[in-house]
């Protein structure tokens, strides 16, 4: 089927959301809480549309609302930039300390003047990080308590028994809130410390074996048994290709 | 005492009330007395059966005992007056005691069905309830119980949705939504299973509309939700109620267990084609679980969020499969629909509205309690003929409906008839149907910092607008409360607001700004005295009150003076009093007890 967005026609397969339609279409909608691995979770409601049907016209999440039928779809009116100028400032009381944030709140002409709530806090609550670790990890953090005291933790906040240390919650968090300490031969995410192993061809400690296991459990017969750092492996891949070249 | 006319040697039925305010008052006290007093004297020439029954309503006046078939009612009854009942009873007398007197005309009321609380409601959703023994199914049987799914059981399933549909019966948890709509579209969707849900999350401050029913006539909402499923065509059903509701849980169980004995739940239900059983599930007491999509992540053993609604969960509902959801008081009205027909009840109520509704009127009001009348009702009426006026002689200030997410309406819209569209345009909503009525001791903005506050802590936290917009809101709210408010307060509330409305992604923030909008609509003078005036003309925020008393109209009773816990009142008696602004802690208590309005605010 056939949808118009900021007039472009645009052909959409039915169940597809908008914020996709629009992106393949390379039509730009400002988001916090999207990421095209995990799909839309309709957090941080930046990208809010204006959708057309018939003759009934509403304000929408683009990255939850899926397309079935004939629509017409405005990604900014006045109305729509003054909800997101709305959601940065009220982001920006609540989590002021990131260049991320600052940088926002810049761009979107700083505003209202108003005063954060805690000048220490970074986290604008995403939750791309719980994504990241429901699908790469294992499920070891969540958003916890409810209401205005809503947090991202591990469970009770103490060191997650679930935790295996990926760091995916780290490497996908746009405030770089989630820090990783690392020390020689470990590193510490979540108050959890994790003792990496050694490379058995550079003697470099490179991963803990918790991560070998879970991706053992996760490739199954694919998981080759070697202990090499990155480094070693492209090295050995290296000299693999070259050897097979020189015996030609 | 006076003769009864009846026969005093006929059988009769003592039914005490065992509702949530009557118990508070004791009334389980009063029961085990009926209980032991008859039990000790088996020589009573009368055949008497006590029974405790739901919440007949008039919580003020509880605990309630009725009797019958002489249509006696005694109010405040204490477990020691009933010696003296059951005597009354052997000798056919009336106790005038314990009836009900009014104030103001001094009549006394035998029944309280002749008295003004009831005689202007219509009992529809709560027929039953203080009439049976919620616990007996035979009492629900002997009412016209489960007729209605023999009857429906009868029709095509979609002669049945169709006729739930003619009734014009919206959803009474709040949103309003057309049920017999929501069948159908269920019933359109091709996939099985399906699913039919009772919503019992009650969660508003002050309602216990939901709460009665389901502790009251549980086997109403089972026959409401049994009679869908055979219009759906679904297998299971699950009735969420909050974890708080210890009686409802337990009455609701039994009745479960006892429609299951009966052939109303389970396989082939009385000999047809439907087969459907129903679990309760207890939640956790979240008031965002309320919200349906929250609900049916919770039955899923999910966080309690609810997601965007562009898929109904008629189509996509728990476990992804179709499922209708209503609430209890709606579930409540179904077999009523079915057994006297969709004409009938489609005659009570308004244009958009059909039926009544169940209101849990409290607040500032003298007659508090659980009322039904017919959709179009004004509020004047609910609140100065029902509810008999406001307490202590005092001036109404405001109704706030709708629960925390509702709004204040004025004394100007007081003639309203109160419906779900009326409501809405007043900038309010229906909300399940709580009425919280106000006076003068009450201060507007305070008032909405209080439900922002509640709905801080009660919202799921996971979108941003309602979140952080809520935190905001409530941090501005408390500023002005305090006395340091800005002018440009007022702009910065609406503009947030504004943005929950448009923004939020469920019906919990979308509608979390009415408290402010509506005070600030109705009563934007009081806002300005906090922030311009730096006072608060019902005296109720503290760095911005002040008391004193007019001399004029001081008696000098002294009465200030014995309630003041900071000893900042001073005078002889008969003497005009004086407060002492220096010791003066601001608590109200001298002008709320003051019986000639001496004290005043600053």
């Amino acid at each position: 089927m056939r949808i118009k967005i900021d007039g472009i026609e645009i052909d959409v397969t039915s169940g597809e959301t908008i914020l996709e339609a629009a992106r393949r279409a390379g039509i730009h909608i400002p988001t916090l809480c999207y990421h095209e691995a995990f799909g839309g979770q309709g957090i941080c409601r930046m990208c809010i549309v204006e959708v057309k049907e018939g003759n009934r016209t509403r304000l929408v999440a683009s990255c939850t609302y899926p397309v079935n039928g004939e629509i017409e779809v405005k990604t900014s009116t006045p109305e729509i930039e003054r909800i997101r100028r709305n959601i940065v400032m009220l982001l920006y009381r609540r989590a002021p300390n990131s260049e991320f944030m600052k940088r926002l709140y810049e761009e979107y002409g700083r505003p209202a003047d108003i005063t954060p709530a805690d000048p220490e806090e970074s986290c604008i609550m995403c939750r791309l990080c719980v994504r990241a670790c429901e699908k790469v990890g294992s499920h070891a953090i969540s958003a916890v308590l409810r209401g205005t005291e809503k947090r991202i933790s591990t469970p009770y906040d103490e060191p997650s028994p679930d935790c295996i240390g990926c760091c995916a919650c780290a490497q996908v968090c746009p405030t770089g809130t989630i820090k990783v300490s690392t020390m020689p031969g470990k590193y510490e995410i979540w108050n959890k410390a994790f003792e990496m192993d050694r490379c058995e061809s550079c003697g470099r400690p490179f991963v803990p074996p918790v991560i070998l296991e879970h991706v053992r459990s996760k490739l199954g017969p694919e998981f080759t048994e070697e202990h090499l750092c990155p480094d070693c492996r492209k090295k050995k891949t290296g000299k693999i290709m070259a050897d097979s070249h020189m015996s030609k | 005492m006076s003769q009864l006319s009846m026969n005093n040697t006929a059988a009769r039925t003592i039914l005490v009330c065992c509702g949530t305010g009557c118990q508070a008052n004791g009334s389980m006290a009063v029961y085990q007395a009926f209980r032991r007093e008859l039990a000790d004297s088996p020589g009573t020439q009368v055949h008497t059966y006590t029974k405790s029954t739901g919440c007949n309503g008039w919580c003020e006046k509880g605990p309630l005992v009725k009797i019958l078939p002489d249509e006696i009612t005694y109010c405040r009854v204490k477990s020691e007056d009933v010696p003296e009942i059951i005597a009354s009873l052997r000798y056919g007398t009336v106790m005038e005691r314990l009836l009900y007197r009014d104030p103001v005309t001094k009549q006394v009321y035998r029944s309280h069905r002749d008295t003004n609380f009831y005689k202007k409601q219509r009992k529809v959703a709560l027929r039953n309830i203080g009439e049976i023994d919620p616990a007996n199914i035979q009492d629900y049987l002997d009412r016209d119980g489960y007729n209605a799914l023999r009857k429906a059981l009868t029709m095509p399933p979609a002669q049945v949705i169709e006729e739930v549909l003619q009734s014009g019966l919206r959803g009474r948890g709040g949103g309003g939504f057309p049920t017999g709509l929501k069948w159908k579209a269920c019933a359109a969707v091709e996939r099985t299973p399906r699913y039919v849900i009772c919503n019992g999350d009650e969660g508003d401050p002050g309602a216990f509309m939901d709460r009665s029913i389901m502790e009251g006539d549980p086997h109403s909402v089972l026959e409401g939700m049994i009679i869908c499923a055979h219009a759906i065509g679904a297998s299971a059903g699950f009735i969420y109620v909050r974890d708080e509701y210890d009686l409802a849980v337990h009455h609701l169980s039994r009745a479960v267990e006892d429609a299951r004995k009966h052939g109303f739940l389970g396989k082939n239900i009385l000999g047809s084609d439907l087969s459907f059983d129903i679990e309760i599930v207890r939640g956790g007491g979240a008031f965002v679980c309320g919200e349906e999509t929250a609900l049916i992540a919770s039955i899923e053993g999910n966080p309690g969020e609810p997601r965007d609604k562009y898929i109904f969960p008629t189509e996509k509902g728990l476990w992804g499969q179709p499922t209708v959801i209503n609430n209890v008081e709606t579930w409540a009205n179904v077999p009523v629909i079915i057994n006297r027909g969709a004409a009938e009840f489609a005659s009570i109520g308004t244009t958009g509205s059909k039926g009544t509704k169940v209101f849990s009127l409290v607040g500032k009001v003298v007659n508090t309690g659980l009322v039904e009348v017919p959709m179009g009702t004004t509020l004047r009426e609910i609140i100065y003929d029902i509810g008999e006026g406001i307490q202590k002689g005092r001036k109404f200030k405001a109704v706030q409906t709708g629960g925390p997410s509702g709004g204040c309406i004025p004394e100007d819209l007081l003639d309203l008839e109160v419906d779900f569209d009326s409501l809405t345009a007043a900038g309010s909503m229906m909300g399940s149907g709580g009425l919280i009525v106000m006076d003068d001791r009450t201060c507007m903005v305070e008032v909405a910092r209080y439900y922002v506050n509640f709905l801080a802590g009660e919202s799921c936290g996971k979108c941003v607008p309602c979140r952080e917009g809520i935190s905001l809101l409530l941090e501005t709210l408390t500023r002005i409360c305090e006395g340091k408010g800005r002018l440009e307060d007022l702009d910065l509330l609406e503009s947030v607001s504004a943005t929950l409305q448009q923004a939020a992604l469920c019906a919990l923030g979308r509608t979390a700004p009415n408290p402010v909008l509506s005070t600030l609509k109705y009563f934007r003078d009081e806002y300005l005295a906090h922030i311009v005036d730096h006072r608060c003309p019902a005296g109720i925020c503290k760095e911005l009150t002040e008391f004193y008393i007019d001399p004029e109209l001081c008696t000098g009773c002294g009465r200030c003076r014995r309630k003041c816990p900071a000893n900042a009142v001073a005078g002889e008696k008969k003497q005009a009093h004086v407060i002492d602004p220096s010791r003066c802690i601001k608590c109200g208590e001298c002008i709320n007890n003051c019986n000639f309005q001496a004290v005043k605010v600053k």
